[in-house]
């Protein structure tokens, strides 16, 4: 019974969407005032929500109906699967076993993965080219994203989220490791698509990307996946390396402060070409990050 | 439709889906052959100055994603193809609203050998906003007046029903 609670109603279901619409709402209203408007109404990302499920879903000529309806809802459930092992609003995971901060990012993936399969499986040329820039970014990024995590995973000397959390309450791991965090935040932002790495849904030139095709109950799903991607990414960054989030006000504060760093980058930075995006990870994401996971092995390993 | 719950909890929704449908107009831009004037008039109502996130309203690039179709200048015989093939892209509810006095009638382009005439002639159009070329403070004025329509009953007045049949979606010889 608590565990259907946990799936459906909190912290896994109603709860999660509605704070993934609130952060998406936080972080376009930062936006605007930034670039000196006023900025969408609180309830915003809710309506547009509503409308697109209540709008006509168009399923296009030459696609796998099948695919093309089932994609949306794997990508939204691998978000909120996600979100199980994760210590959201401050409490403690769901669930949680070891290893699971392996599943849990390629729960966040899979939601990546569905859109570059959506764009692939329509005939549209926008959708295709959107889904191979997509595909390509997810290469780019994954890994140092991925290796990012693990710093703090190998300090804690665990692969559990409870124990890494646990671990980096008493530690702010973000002075031991700003590399790290660095990365982890940057790649927050290129797997949520944000710019300046927001070439494979470039409006300006190819559309919408991959989700050209999309219209209605399936985009309103993608939309919902993102920003549950987005607090949960959010999460694990504040609770890894920002010292934890114990309680539900250090959840807010830190996740919110977050927030407002990504809403600048996004703000000060224009789009990077995809070339220039992929450059940038492997030239110097991963390699500054392989070096800091060297060192802390070095320093696990060797001195300590 | 006769248990007073049933009924009760399909208004409740058709409420909320109309109080969806007037926050959140995603809207797309359609050129048919207008001089420019009013494609750069839409552009500035969509900087930061006149914001239209106010309004929930968003360009979108797709279609697909769209709830508004904002048409400019008058329907040339070469993108009137294009133009059907945009409106019929788009998922319903859509609204459709003519911007310029090219959108509403031909404009300066009236009479020409490559000319249709109005958006209208067209497609169904919902909402009309004259100038030449219209101040972003009256493209914003007509779409609120536009989503107030919707406010009263769900559907707005359409104004004229052109002839979307067969015969115009035919390529004219
Ligand atoms: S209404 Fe005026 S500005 Fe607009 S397209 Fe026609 S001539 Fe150009």
């Amino acid at each position: 019974m608590s565990a259907v609670f946990a799936l459906v109603i909190f912290p896994g279901g109603v709860f999660i969407l509605l704070a993934g619409m609130l952060y998406e709402w936080v972080d376009r209203k930062l936006v605007a005032r930034f670039q000196n408007r006023v900025g969408p109404r609180w309830f915003q990302p809710l309506a547009d929500t509503v409308k697109l499920l209540a709008k006509e879903e168009v399923v296009p000529d030459g696609v796998n109906a099948q695919l093309f309806v089932v994609l949306p809802v794997i990508a939204l459930a691998g978000a909120l699967t996600a979100v199980l092992y994760v210590p959201v609003f401050g409490l403690a995971p769901s669930f949680s076993f070891s290893g699971d901060l392996i599943v849990t990012i390629y729960m966040l993936s899979l939601l990546t993965l569905c859109m570059g399969l959506a764009g692939a499986n329509t005939l549209n040329r926008f959708s295709l080219l959107g889904a191979t820039r997509t595909l390509t970014q997810l290469f780019s990024y994954e890994a140092p994203f991925l290796l990012a995590l693990l710093g703090p995973a190998i300090v804690a000397g665990s692969w559990r989220i409870s124990t890494i959390a646990d671990y980096a309450a008493g530690h702010w791991l973000i002075l031991t490791q700003p590399i790290g965090f660095a990365v982890a935040l940057i790649g927050l932002m290129g797997k949520l698509e944000l710019p300046p790495f927001d070439a494979p849904e470039a409006e300006t030139e190819i559309v919408a990307g991959a989700l050209t095709e999309y219209s209605g109950r399936g985009l309103a799903l993608f939309h919902l996946g993102k920003g549950v991607e987005l607090v949960v990414g959010l999460t694990l960054v504040a609770a890894f390396y920002l010292g934890g989030v114990t309680n539900p006000l250090w959840f807010a504060v830190k996740t919110l402060a977050l927030l407002v760093g990504l809403a600048g980058v996004q703000t000060l930075l224009t789009r990077l070409r995809i070339d220039q995006t992929v450059g940038l990870w492997w030239r110097y994401g991963a390699l500054l990050v392989l070096v800091q996971f060297l060192a802390l092995i070095l320093w696990e390993g060797v001195i300590a | 439709m006769n248990n007073p719950l049933e009924h009760t909890w399909q208004s409740v929704m058709d409420q909320l889906k109309t109080w969806a449908r007037i926050n959140s107009p995603w809207a797309i831009h359609f050129n048919s052959g207008s001089c420019n004037g009013c494609d750069i008039e839409i552009l500035a109502t969509l900087t930061p100055r006149y914001d239209m996130e106010r309004f929930g309203v968003k360009l979108q690039g797709s279609p697909r994603h769209a709830d508004i179709l904002i048409c400019t200048g008058p329907v040339t015989r070469q993108a009137r193809e294009r133009l059907i093939r945009i409106y019929e892209q788009m998922p319903e509810p859509k609204f459709v609203v003519a911007v310029g006095s090219c959108a509403l009638t031909g404009g300066a382009f009236q009479g020409c050998y490559n000319v249709m005439g109005g958006i209208d002639q067209v497609i169904p159009v919902d909402a009309y906003i004259p100038g030449c070329p219209p101040r972003p403070e009256a493209i914003i004025d007509g779409l609120v007046k536009l989503l107030g329509s919707l406010k009263a009953d769900g559907a707005p007045e359409r104004a004229s029903e052109p002839p979307l049949a067969a015969s115009v979606l035919e390529p004219s010889s």
